[in-house]
């Protein structure tokens, strides 16, 4: 229990320390704290078998320190465009575990649609809207400990719910999930991976693609309504402003 | 490793996922820095999901989590609209600017000091210039006098 405790704070600490505004000594301190901190947590949480990893354990912790590493640095990066492109990083990575488990739609739609589309149009906007030189805003952030400290109480509790859940799989009839692992070879895992999921999509949860597509088309048109609103918001004050000036 | 024990690390993977993007909502004051924590909650959210569904052999991980992609498509734009008329009314992506939104009662933010920004000094190569520059055409004379 306390070294869960331990574990929180220094997952908290570091995460402080490498928060803008961080020195250039701070952040190794940080980043320390934090490796520490999550080593902990994994203990707990996590099913880490210490240096005697075999090829596909091995594989799994690779993608899942890539991932994790890069999304702390696009939060704590204090340059938004940076941000970003770790942002990117983190979805290859989280693609990389799609991929893992054998869902090969999800892995090629995470790349397309969230790093080929959603960033891309984040960098749009911070194309058009990024001040020259770096910003003030960009190199402090509120209460920094108090945020940290948050995030690091909120992993600990789940990490230790998942640490309570594998105590209790120890007394698992590992039995009875024989037939689905059997399963999986003909559902997920068969080579018509993407035509079972088509299959599944419209007909079983035909309501749940009709609702995304109306979502899409709302936000569509919700999008432009935003823009020729504030638009037609900002001609009507100019205008108003030159009839102020003038009479 | 057995397939509890590694529903175990992808659902610690997914919960770490979203703490830190919690993180970044909460603390972060660039508005595009913290949509793009909003949009790692999802991915842990996603990575959850489809860990559950791969471990009960169901489709309904996969089907949620497509759904979730479109949706932070859908999110995506709305957020990018505002974020794009906010800033032609204020200037700047500091969501400080807005903090008169805040609940009556709380103190406001002031800066007090702003850490020094780090100056890059770029050396940018230079290259020589190579050929000859070729005739500009009738057309670009009329509006480019620089050539002309």
């Amino acid at each position: 229990m306390t070294l869960m405790i331990l574990g929180i704070i220094a997952v908290a600490l570091g995460l402080t320390l490498l928060l803008p505004p961080r020195g250039s000594f701070a952040q190794f301190l940080g980043a320390g704290f934090l490796i520490v901190g999550v080593f902990i947590l994994a203990g707990f949480g996590a099913n880490f078998v210490g240096l005697s990893l075999t090829n596909d354990q091995a594989l799994f912790w690779s993608l899942a320190i890539v991932t994790i590493a890069s999304a702390v640095c696009t939060v704590t990066s204090q340059n938004p465009v940076f941000s970003a492109l770790w942002f990117g990083l983190s979805l290859l990575g989280t693609s990389g575990l799609f991929m893992f488990l054998g869902a090969q739609f999800l892995a090629v739609a995470t790349v397309v649609v969230y790093a080929g589309a959603i960033l891309v149009t984040f960098l749009f906007v911070l194309m058009l809207a990024t001040p020259s030189g770096q910003a003030g805003y960009d190199r402090i952030s509120w209460e920094r400990l108090l945020s940290a400290t948050t995030a690091a109480v909120l992993v600990g509790v789940l990490t230790s719910m998942l640490g309570r859940v594998q105590v209790e799989s120890d007394r698992l009839d590992t039995a009875a999930l024989e037939p689905v692992a059997t399963a999986r070879a003909t559902e997920i895992d068969a080579p018509a991976h993407v035509a079972h999921l088509g299959r599944e999509l419209f007909t079983t949860q035909l309501l749940t693609v009709q609702a995304a597509g109306v979502l899409l088309f709302v936000g569509l048109v919700g999008a432009a309504v935003i823009v020729a609103h504030g638009r037609q918001r900002d001609h009507r004050e100019r205008r108003l402003a030159q009839a102020a000036a003038r009479g | 490793m057995t397939d509890p024990q590694l529903l175990q690390n992808y659902l610690f993977v997914a919960s770490l996922l979203f703490g830190i993007g919690m993180l970044g909502f909460l603390s972060r004051r660039n508005m595009i820095v913290m949509f793009l924590s909003v949009e790692m909650m999802l991915q842990g959210v996603s990575v959850a999901l489809a860990a559950f569904g791969w471990f009960h052999n169901n489709w309904q991980g996969q089907s949620l989590v497509i759904f979730i992609i479109s949706v932070a498509a859908c999110e995506a734009a709305i957020s990018l609209a505002l974020v794009m008329t906010l800033y032609h009314r204020s200037g700047s992506l500091d969501i400080a600017f807005w903090q008169s939104s805040r609940e009556p009662g709380t103190q406001a933010y002031v800066d007090q000091a702003l850490p020094p920004a780090e100056v890059h000094q770029r050396e940018f190569p230079h290259l020589t210039p190579a050929g000859v520059e070729p005739r500009p055409s009738e057309q670009q004379t009329e509006y480019d006098s620089t050539h002309a």
